[in-house]
């Protein structure tokens, strides 16, 4: 993923983008107004209400995440010269800590809905949205690009275009990956949503009815045992999803999976969750009902893509799109760069020039978290990835604790940290391990779990064992998954320190002085836009420098050194 | 007149700094209910030959007619078996058939209909609803084969069909296909096939027509006028392979 992009277009995307939302950022805040107003009821009996309303925000958002992947995947892996610009994008959008954003897009819908609820909800759904799409994005992309050779010449020899090319051959080869990426989709969605109920707008706090207002606004109150409830009902309604929907998604998705090996007769093992589907009376009618309700939208769609004469109007059709979305992009920048100049005209304000320390300070802070997870995660991992009976207790145990959003749990751990002497430091750090931890841990497991069998009978006939069998063996083996790891947990962990470092409980604001507490404090209390900014850049800076001369380097040397399959 | 005819064609892949000249003046003709068979070393272009005829790809220079006509991308009067099958996995044995019926534009009853004829053809009757991990390699091409007929195609272009297979399952489907070939009430006039087994090609091919290694050149034209079905370990048969095996050598 950290491959594909040109140093100057990365450079040209970055400024557009942030030109672009400083414009609409810079517009939209002038109107900070509301219309209306919602309270939070901190009671017991209305938490099934609050629940649906947040489970449907996720769902509106991963509507819009699944259609934007399969649009923008599709013209990116079929369009060469579509894909030299919308990668680069769309690795931008991936790197950068999207939590940061969040101000610039309320302002935005606020603006465009003047003032009122429906800007705000939109806001929300905006900010889930920016947490689903550009995996499953990228998911689709590289589900198109690597179909096999083979497969698209069978498609042209027997002339399958169009809209039956898309729905018989793309489509079903991006399964497996949209599947699996649409379930960290909703993780990180939870994760998203409980951040982005409650918005605060300058002076004003407007809070959205659902779980994660409510789970704030019940810590903030000190209703412990409330808060729980709340959590509980998060943790039974991922439960419910992931035994009822993903668990048979998965399973199900590995039909589309091209074979590799000598076929004949392999059979997918199918779990409960699955044969629920096909054998219990209410599911089996239900999961009918939408197959024939999925392939007959399919089929209307071929019929009405056959209809459209293909070759002559879709060509046409994107260069309008495309050119106007150039011109909006060219409009934007403009209109970004002038108020982006405007607004860094001096005098700056004093914090602007403490910014490189508090990267520091929050650098050092990540820093912690990942060796911390680190400690606990590495042999935790290389236990469960040799010992059969461990792994099987454990993971299912890992995976419930996985999928609770770190940030539902930030009012407790607050709760418990906040009286101690440097109980704000502690805390931050353990809110950051929060979202490092679990992407270091399912990455090991899989790279252990990885190591050939035949290599681990070699090391059993040499007599390798223990700190050799370790050092020859394991370690060398599991590097490029802990570098996978690695990337992607410092990646959640930028996005976690936004959260972090600054944390209200209890009607008192407790700081971390770091990059996210500039932040916040700058979004949250002073509204200052030369801070926000000048924080947002330097940080998209410092990640995009850090991905680029870093992580990549260090991802081609593992790759081209610990990688079991030779490469070609 | 010929079916297809290859006239002087070249093919040559360019990028900044380099360009390789894969096929150099290649010209043939295939006439009509002829088998013709390509052989000669890996990376000698047959396969991309192959490909130009079935209209998947354009030569750099020259010209191939089906018919008199030159051919502008795929027609519906050659088909194309490929290599590793090229199955759909997420299509059951009849979608995948059909496949081609249907980017044409049969109705549902009408394309089954003739699908399931193939099917049954090549023998995997019963097996319509299977998915294709579900299917031995053997069978898989078999699929491949049937998928390939069901277009009612006059020329049967086949991607070294047999070479993913194991020995046996090979044998039995080099004289399934030379039956279906002969089968008057099927439509396939002429076959070509690509191979760099020569006992295979000897086995099968009418003619034979062999490419030297890259830049690929046409060696020699062979006429096999063995009585069929042929001995693979027959005097003449074993002549005929030392003969093409020292043109290559």
């Amino acid at each position: 993923m950290l491959k594909r992009v040109g140093n100057l277009g990365l450079t040209v995307v970055t400024v557009a983008l942030l030109s672009a939302f400083a414009y609409f950022a810079y517009h939209g805040h002038r109107i900070t107004e509301l219309a209306g107003q919602t309270t939070v009821f901190p009671t017991l009996g209305i938490l099934p209400y609050y629940a649906l309303r947040s489970f449907l925000r996720m769902l509106a958002a991963y509507f819009l995440s699944l259609i934007f992947s399969l649009a923008y995947g599709y013209k990116a892996a079929t369009d060469a010269r579509a894909e030299k610009i919308l990668l680069p994008i769309l690795d931008v959008l991936q790197s950068v800590p999207i939590l940061g954003f969040f101000p610039a897009a309320i302002y935005f819908f606020v603006s465009l809905f003047r003032g009122s609820i429906l800007g705000i909800e939109l806001a929300s759904i905006f900010l889930i949205f920016t947490s689903q799409a550009w995996n499953m994005t990228f998911g689709f992309y590289e589900s198109i690009t690597t179909i096999p050779d083979e497969l698209k010449e069978v498609a042209d020899a027997y002339r399958v275009t169009g809209w039956r090319r898309f729905v018989k051959l793309y489509l079903p080869a991006g399964i497996p990956k949209l599947v699996y990426n649409s379930i960290l989709s909703w993780s990180g969605g939870w994760y998203f949503l409980i951040a982005a109920e409650i918005i605060t707008i300058g002076p004003v706090e407007y809070s959205l009815p659902g779980l994660g207002s409510y789970l704030i606004r019940t810590a903030e109150e000190g209703e412990l045992g409330l808060t729980l409830a709340g959590l509980a009902t998060l943790v039974a309604i991922i439960t419910v999803m992931n035994t009822f929907i993903w668990h048979p998604l998965s399973t199900w998705a590995e039909n589309f999976k091209y074979e590799f090996e000598t076929g004949g007769g392999r059979q997918v093992p199918k779990g409960w969750g699955y044969r629920l589907w096909y054998e219990a009376p209410v599911f089996r009618e239900l999961r009918k009902l939408m197959v024939s309700g999925g392939s007959a939208l399919g089929r209307a769609l071929v019929s009405l893509g056959s209809k459209l004469p293909g070759r002559s109007y879709f060509p046409w059709f994107s260069r309008i799109i495309s050119w106007g979305f150039l011109l909006l992009l060219a409009y934007s920048l403009l209109r970004g760069l002038i108020a982006l100049v405007i607004l860094f005209l001096p005098p700056w304000h004093p914090e602007i020039f403490t910014i490189p320390q508090a990267i520091f300070y929050s650098f050092l802070r990540l820093l912690a978290a990942y060796i911390l997870s680190l400690l606990w995660t590495l042999p935790v991992a290389i236990w469960m990835g040799h010992n059969e009976k461990a792994y099987n207790v454990l993971m299912p145990v890992f995976e419930v604790l996985a999928s609770v959003p770190a940030t539902a749990l930030f009012p407790i751990l607050v709760f418990i940290l906040v009286g101690f002497a440097g109980g704000m430091e502690l805390a931050a750090v353990l809110l950051v391990l929060t979202g490092m931890q679990w992407y270091l841990l399912f990455n090991i497991v899989a790279g252990v779990k990885s190591i050939p069998k035949d290599m681990k009978e070699a090391a059993m006939v040499f007599g390798l064992k223990g700190f050799k069998y370790l050092h020859r063996v394991v370690f060398p083996a599991l590097i490029p998954s802990l570098v996978t790891g690695s990337i992607t947990a410092w990646g959640g962990g930028w996005n976690a320190l936004i959260v972090s470092e600054y944390v209200v409980y209890a009607g008192q604001t407790y700081m971390a002085f770091g990059i996210g507490s500039l932040l916040d404090k700058a979004i949250y209390s002073t509204g200052n836009f030369q801070v926000i900014w000048s924080s947002l850049m330097a940080m998209v800076v410092v990640i995009v420098t850090l991905n680029r001369f870093f992580w990549r380097k260090l991802y081609e040397w593992a790759a081209a050194k610990f990688s079991f399959e030779a490469e070609e | 007149m010929a079916l297809l005819e290859v006239e002087h064609v070249y093919k040559t892949y360019k990028d900044a700094t380099r360009s390789l000249t894969v096929l150099n003046d290649i010209s043939f003709t295939i006439n009509k209910g002829e088998f013709v068979c390509l052989v000669g070393p890996s990376g000698s272009g047959k396969s991309t030959l192959l490909r130009m005829i079935a209209g998947l790809d354009r030569p750099t220079q020259g010209e191939i007619r089906y018919r008199g006509k030159p051919i502008n991308g795929v027609t519906d009067k050659i088909a194309v078996v490929f290599q590793s099958f090229g199955l759909f996995p997420w299509l059951t044995v009849m979608e995948n058939v059909a496949l081609g019926l249907e980017a044409k534009g049969v109705p549902r009853p009408e394309r089954e209909k003739i699908a399931s004829k193939y099917i049954d053809k090549v023998g995997l009757d019963g097996f319509e609803e299977a998915y294709p991990r579900e299917l031995s390699r053997g069978m898989k091409q078999r699929v491949g084969i049937a998928r390939a007929l069901a277009m009612d195609p006059e020329l049967l272009c086949m991607d070294e069909p047999f070479s993913a297979l194991d020995a046996f399952t090979a044998q039995n489907l080099r004289e399934e296909v030379l039956d279906l070939w002969l089968d008057v009430t099927l439509p396939v006039k002429s076959v070509l096939m690509v191979t760099h087994g020569i006992e295979e090609a000897v086995f099968m091919a009418d003619r034979i027509i062999v490419l030297s290694k890259r830049p690929a050149r046409v060696l020699a034209d062979v006429k096999i006028e063995l009585p069929r079905p042929r001995n693979m370990r027959d005097q003449a048969f074993a002549a005929i392979v030392d003969k093409i095996y020292s043109l290559l050598f």
